[in-house]
Order: C-alpha cells, then structure tokens, then sequence
C-alpha cells in the first residue's frame, strides 16, 4: 500500500515537473554574464554571443561572447572612446558584426570584420538615421531600421 | 655582360602598373559593398516598419507595422513580399522584438498578457504557440533565439537594471537547422 502511494506521489511530480517545463537559464553563461554589468541589445547565432555592456560608470562597448568557451573574444578596432553603440548583429561564424553606433552626434551603420579586424562604414541610402540592425546568420543580408521622413524604414542590404 | 634595351624597362613597368591598376579595379569590384533591396517588400507601401530581424538564411523577413491602431508583427518572404499567416498571435499585441530561427520554422516574441509582457514562440510548423515562462520579477524587453532555436538571449529588466540572460531551449523545440548540417558532433573539424 505504501509503495502504491509513493509510485503514485513520484509519478505526480514528475507528471508536474513535465508540465511546468520552460526554458531554463544557462547559468554556466549567464554568471559570467552578470560580471560584465549592465548588458543590452543581445544577439545569438551559433556559439556567439554579441551584446552592449557596460560596467558601472562605464562607457557600453560592443562584446562578443564565445558561448562555447564562455569567454569575450576581443574585437580589436570596433569599440572607440568617441562612440557609443547602440545596437549590434552577429553572424553565426562571429565573423561580421553589424553595429550601429552614435559619433559626433550622428548615427552611423558599420560592418566589423573579425579576421581582418577592420570596420567598414556603409551609408544610409536615401540619407536616414540608422538605429537598430539585424544580420541573418549566414552574414549575407543585413536589415537596417532607418528613420526618414519621420517614419521608421527597413533598408534591406545583401553583403558580398 | 650584355644589358636589355633600355626601352625595355620602362615598357615593362609601364605594363606591370597597367596590370596593377587592372588586378586593383578588379578588387574594387569584387569589394563592392553592397545591393540594396528596396526597402519595403512588393505590397507594402510606405508604412512605418520598426525592430527588422531576418531568418539565419535571410529568406524571411520579419518586422513591426501598424495594423488597427495596434503594433503587430508582420512575417514575409524577403524577395517577393509574400506575406506568410502566422495563427496564434492576432489580438494579443501589442508585439515586439521578433526574433526567427535558421529557416524561420520559429518566430520568437514579447506580446501584451495583461500588464506583462510575455515571451513566446510560434512554430509554424505544428502552428503551435509555446509560452517562454521567465524568472518572476524580470521584464523581458528584447529577445534573439539562435538560428537553431535551441537557445534563446533575453535582456530583462529588474529595477531598471538591464542585464542579457541566455536560456535552453532544447528540452521544449525541436532544432531547425541550416540543410546539411550534421545532427550530431565528432569527425574531421568538429570542437574538442
């Protein structure tokens, strides 16, 4: 009798486990998530991790993060003391990084390249203020929120 | 030792900058930035469109319009406009930060439950809606599933402290992987 009850309380929690199954938090990233500070604008693909941080009285800085070794991978030449970033886009090889970022008091779209460590600024055309971007994974099409004429665009650009 | 024409070098160089200039425009062609698509899709007017995010191989595109006075997302084939049905998300809006896996089986995103925002995604192939239950006490604001929706990126807000937290979501969604890849790890290349 007792065995019947205990095989009934174990089937019952684990029938309620089951259904209040959800996503669970990556604590093994996530803690050292927490280290950088404050974070935003995140984006995944593959094993990167590329969001903004920025520590306590800090300037945010673009980061990207390799998911598998759990490490920030260094992005020489992207983050600049005169700039601050406002959104950015990894491709599943972190490999390209798109970002928008505000400099001298006007946005700009960049393209990072990681092997060649060298930015590249794309222009805004027609003439638009660029303020959030989104990069297909494969790193082949970049969609860019753009405000023009008081409305808010997407401006669609395939990268070579 | 008997030394060129003196003609020769000069012609020679002259041909050596001719090819350099040549290989250098070639380059220049090569390096062309970029083709723009039109802005908006076959079919859509000049309406607003906000927070862009594109399928891992960039054949859908999904953004945020304006439909009855209610920010509501709007799925499409990049190409050609077409715009795909989605099932479960009308009078919930409204919505925000869309977010699709590789082939765009799975549409992540924020929409109005009451005075929460809830995250979710639809899997349009089943045409199920899968509630993303988070911590209790974070606002989620913006999310980025990866390309194989086994995990997801959300930047929540607790006292108004941003912070990106990732989570699993392998237990919950089936991969939608790039054709070709393999399901499994080892051989040639793979990660230690």
């Amino acid at each position: 009798m007792n065995r019947g009850l205990t095989l009934l309380g174990l089937t019952s929690l684990l029938l309620l486990v089951g259904c209040q199954a959800g996503p669970r938090p990556l604590n093994r990233v996530n803690q050292p998530l927490s280290r950088l500070g404050s974070s935003e604008s995140p984006s995944l693909a593959g094993n990167w991790l590329a969001l903004i941080a920025s520590r306590q009285a800090g300037r945010p800085q673009v980061q990207l993060i390799d998911v598998r070794r759990n490490a920030p991978v260094p992005l020489p030449g992207l983050n600049r003391a005169d700039s601050l970033p406002l959104s950015v886009a990894v491709d599943q090889n972190g490999e390209r990084l798109a970002l928008v970022r505000q400099r001298d008091d006007r946005s700009e779209l960049l393209l990072y390249r990681r092997s060649l460590q060298a930015t590249q600024t794309l222009a805004i055309e027609p003439a638009g203020v660029p303020r959030r971007v989104s990069l297909s994974a494969d790193g082949r099409v970049l969609a860019v929120e753009v405000s023009r004429n008081g409305l808010w665009q997407v401006d669609l650009l395939e990268l070579p | 030792m008997v030394r060129p024409p003196a003609t020769t070098a000069p012609a020679s160089t002259t041909e050596a900058a001719l090819l350099l200039l040549l290989a250098l425009g070639l380059a220049g062609c090569g390096l062309s930035p970029l083709r723009r698509q039109p802005a908006a899709p076959a079919g859509l007017g000049s309406e607003s469109r906000e927070q862009p995010a594109l399928s891992g191989d960039g054949r859908l595109l999904a953004t945020l319009v304006e439909r009855g006075g209610r920010t509501t997302v709007l799925l499409q084939e990049r190409r050609s406009g077409r715009v795909l049905p989605l099932r479960h998300l009308r009078n919930r809006q409204p919505h925000s930060s869309p977010s699709l896996s590789w082939n765009g089986r799975y549409l992540a995103l924020l929409l109005q439950q009451g005075a929460r925002r809830q995250a979710v995604i639809e899997d349009r192939a089943t045409g199920r809606l899968q509630p993303l239950p988070l911590p209790a006490g974070l606002e989620p604001d913006r999310l980025s599933l990866a390309p194989d929706g086994q995990s997801l990126a959300v930047e929540l807000i607790r006292d108004g402290r941003r912070s990106v937290q990732l989570f699993d979501l392998s237990q919950l969604l089936e991969p939608d992987r790039a054709p070709g890849l393999r399901e499994s790890g080892g051989g040639p290349g793979a990660p230690p």
